[in-house]
């Protein structure tokens, strides 16, 4: 199967909202994927959905042709789901090496491999001389880079990134966009959700896009920017 | 014979129940705001009735003068406390707990040395009233009144007024309040104040019918976390929901049970309820 | 990595206070340190115990467990229950009471584990309070003491009774020392070993970010369990011990103001989540507490309760362990020189 996640008919409401309806979507192996929609279109919400945050009404996700609809969120990271949340959310009062270890310790059964993996990953993301300090210390940029090794040190099929390009100047941001298409390069394949189309159009190589919980477009980028509809859900908005 | 019983447990439900009203709205708008219970709500309880004592008996004054300056007194004290202990301590909501219990054993001592462990009493209401064949001190009456009163002001106040307004938007979110221009921290000091006078009102009202001693602030304290709990931190109505079900479930249970279980009954209640619906009854989940 | 190794000269100087403080508090007795100092003692090492239950699982995780009064109480009634009814001897009651209370408490706590936040706190205060109702309630008074208490067999009277009669009371004084010393040490050592472990860790990080924990791998639910039988066994522990050198066991063991306020004010003011902090507290708090009934007397809860609320208001986040770390980057300074 060259599907590595499938949702089927993901539904989830709060309340009397419904904040997803009826999503199914594909990713294949390899491929970055995007997820775009304006605020409030449930985006966070389907990510929560995947890694298991919340619980939806209706439907199925798959990883790698498993069932994970019941695991436990961290069940799910064992298996190879890796997730960026928005906002740079990392533990603010542990040291950096510790945010990264910490998730190589519960994916990696041996220690002296989670501390080489986090290491590596502190490496990769040109961390290592900060390895010690409280991520308070750190600049946006390299709180990005932080979350970004967590991500990488479970060495996850599937990682979902957050609005990855929030707070970062575009130089920043192309620096994230080259790692981001590096890791694709190796193997991970990547979910992103964005809000600026900018920087999700030059790496994604296909788009899908989320109003009211309902999915309205699938398909190239190119495409999908040009589609009607999505043109009207994102009139008005930046 | 059995109807006796029943108007008994009905007539004495209604008012116990607005006894425990009285104490625990005052206690539930302030946790409401504060997000921390205020253990030191007991000690107003008990300042207020050892003034309004202390005026009477040293200074001769009218009850009801003396009634009104002992809840002011406790108004200010309740803001004082607030200023002191509370606020600084808003860093880490956790020790809140220690520095208003200590608040708490400091006034309880401070009786003790003062006033003595002997109970002190003040001045009833004059007359019964015969309900439904039970003799009822009026004095009841003016305390389901005054239960009554307080309550709906409040529910007016919070609803119509603007601070009430602001009341109830801290008390949703510190940070969503300030966007809308309010300043949490005057929020909590005009709480810290009215709760004040609600705690000093109810021990002005209440010591009349059951005597004073310096440990007499934990009951009430205790009762009405309790019924703020199952109420619903923060919610008005909730905490009316509560104390009747409180009340009449305590009443009851002394008639079918004795007093020693029936005191903790609610208490029984309210953790199931807990358990289950950790936000009370009216409150709000997270 | 990027930690560098200690040389030894610096292991020896950061373990010589910790050493020096053991043996002064193993030799007190002998340098004539006599009956009430050493029930104080006593009773603050086992406090300690209690201390640092708070400090390793609400001072990590955040989730405060305002029950362990009811934990500690219920382990000396266990107790008690034990060598009443069922003619265990106190010792073995003892032993018995420990996994017994610890099973309860995780039994009447767990479904609140899914709570969050200030819920919790409520819900686990109200345990204890419960408790101390249905003990001193009619049909249950008669069997467990009611407010009286239960009286049973102190720890190791039978022995100390075979003992001439001028040495029996020392006897029970200096074991019960002891054996609270001995508790107090190793329940301070496994306290550092888990406090610094990844176990550690993994308990500051759902206290920091829950969800982020369990998008980390983290099994949060289990690690919260775990965490929990640790803290109850340590508060069992002391609640098991206290009780069993002081007949009868009486509810007082469950009031919050009594078994919950002074450990876990001790945990805040030492600063909770480290080890040392907490620890000196406990000694410094109470013992001043003690000593305060010298001096002030009468007024003493009055000014020592000022005293507490003038050092959370200066500094809510613990002011015990950032004197300790200045002192201790200070000494390094002097004997550097």
């Amino acid at each position: 199967m060259s599907e590595i996640l499938k949702c089927e008919e993901i539904t989830k409401k709060f309340g009397g909202l419904t904040a997803l309806n009826k999503v199914s979507f594909n990713v294949d192996r390899g491929e970055i994927f995007g997820i775009i929609g304006p605020n409030g279109s449930g985006k966070t919400t389907l990510l929560n959905v995947i890694t298991g945050l919340l619980k939806p009404e209706e439907g199925r996700i798959l990883l790698d042709s498993k069932d994970i609809t019941n695991l436990k969120p961290h069940e799910r990271v064992k298996l190879g789901i890796a997730r960026m949340f928005q906002g740079m959310r990392v533990f603010p009062y542990l040291p950096v090496y510790l945010n990264v270890e910490l998730v190589a310790r519960a994916v990696y059964g041996d220690v002296r491999l989670a501390r080489a993996k986090t290491s590596w990953a502190l490496t990769m993301s040109g961390l290592l001389p900060e390895a010690g300090e409280l991520p308070t210390k750190l600049t946006p940029y390299k709180l990005r880079m932080l979350e970004f090794a967590r991500i990488l040190v479970s060495n996850p099929k599937v990682a979902l990134l957050d609005e990855p390009f929030a707070g970062l100047t575009s130089g920043e941001a192309e620096t994230m966009i080259d790692l981001v298409k590096k890791f694709n390069s190796l193997g991970i394949t990547f979910v992103v959700v964005e809000h600026k189309l900018r920087y999700l159009m030059k790496i994604a190589n296909r788009v899908m896009v989320l109003n009211q919980g309902v999915k309205i477009a699938e398909g190239k980028p190119e495409d999908v920017v040009r589609n009607p509809q999505v043109i009207e859900v994102y009139l008005g908005v930046s | 014979m059995d109807v006796d019983i029943y108007k008994y447990i009905l007539l004495f439900s209604i008012f116990h129940s607005s006894t425990y009203l009285m104490f625990s709205i005052g206690f539930s708008m302030l946790f409401g705001v504060a997000k921390i219970p205020n253990l030191a709500y007991g000690s107003l309880y008990i300042f207020s009735s050892y003034i309004m004592y202390t005026l009477i008996r040293y200074l001769a004054l009218e009850p009801v003068v003396a009634a009104l300056i002992a809840v002011l007194a406790a108004g200010s004290m309740g803001l004082l406390i607030g200023e002191t202990v509370v606020k600084p301590a808003l860093k880490m909501p956790v020790t809140i707990f220690i520095t208003t219990l200590a608040v708490a054993y400091i006034f309880e001592e401070f009786f003790r040395i003062e006033m003595g462990l002997r109970p002190i009493t003040l001045p009833l209401y004059p007359g019964v009233t015969y309900v439904l064949g039970v003799p009822v001190s009026n004095h009841w009456f003016l305390v389901l009144t005054a239960s009554l009163l307080m309550f709906s002001l409040l529910t007016v106040f919070l609803k119509y007024t603007v601070i009430g307004r602001s009341i109830r938007a801290v008390a949703e979110s510190w940070d969503e309040s300030r966007r809308l221009g309010i300043n949490p921290l005057k929020v909590l000091r005009v709480t810290f104040f009215m709760s004040g006078i609600y705690a000093g009102a109810t021990g002005v009202l209440l010591t009349p019918l059951k005597a004073l001693t310096p440990t007499a602030g934990w009951g009430p304290l205790f009762t009405a976390f309790a019924i703020v709990a199952l109420g619903g931190v923060g919610s008005v109505s909730g905490t009316l929901i509560a104390s009747f079900i409180y009340g009449f479930l305590e009443q009851t249970m002394t008639y079918v049970l004795g007093s020693g279980i029936a005191s903790i009954s609610p208490l029984i209640l309210i953790i199931l309820v807990l358990v289950f619906r950790p936000q009370g009854i009216m409150g709000r989940a997270e | 990595m990027v930690f560098v190794k200690r040389s030894a000269r610096d292991l020896i100087i950061s373990k010589t206070p910790f050493l020096a403080v053991l043996a002064a508090l193993a030799l007190l007795p002998l340098l004539g340190v006599g009956g009430y100092w050493l029930d104080v003692l006593t009773r603050v090492n086992l406090f300690l115990l209690v201390t640092l239950a708070i400090d390793l699982y609400s001072g990590t995780t955040y989730y405060l467990n305002l029950g362990i009064s009811f934990t500690f109480g219920f382990a000396g009634y266990a107790l008690a229950l034990l060598n009443v009814y069922y003619s265990i001897p106190t010792e073995y009651s003892l032993l018995l009471a420990i996994p017994i209370s610890v099973f309860f408490s995780l039994v009447i706590l767990l479904p609140s584990l899914k709570i969050r936040g200030v819920y919790f706190a409520i819900l686990s205060l109200l345990v204890p309070i419960v408790y101390i109702g249905i003990v001193t309630a009619q049909p249950f008074s008669l069997y467990l003491g009611g407010e009286g208490g239960l009286r049973f067999k102190q720890l190791f009277l039978d022995f100390a009774r075979s003992l001439p009669s001028d040495v029996r009371l020392v006897f029970l004084q200096y074991s019960y020392y002891y054996i609270s010393l001995a508790a107090a040490v190793i329940g301070y050592l496994v306290a550092y070993k888990i406090g610094f472990s990844e176990f550690g860790f993994m308990l500051r990080a759902i206290g920091q970010d829950e969800e982020l924990a369990e998008g980390t791998g983290i099994n949060t639910l289990k690690v919260k369990i775990i965490g929990y039988l640790i803290s109850s066994s340590y508060v069992s522990i002391a609640g098991a011990l206290y009780a069993s050198m002081r007949p009868p066991v009486t509810v007082d063991l469950v009031v919050p103001a009594n078994t919950l306020i002074p450990p876990l004010t001790s945990a805040i003011v030492g600063g909770l989540g480290t080890v040392v902090g907490p620890t000196i507290a406990n000694y410094l708090l109470l013992l001043t507490y003690e000593l305060m009934w010298g001096f002030i007397g009468r007024w003493r809860v009055i000014v020592y309760m000022l005293l507490l609320i003038t050092i959370i208001v200066i500094r809510p986040q613990g002011l015990i362990f950032k004197i300790y770390l200045d002192l201790k980057k200070r000494l390094r300074g002097v004997l550097r020189e």
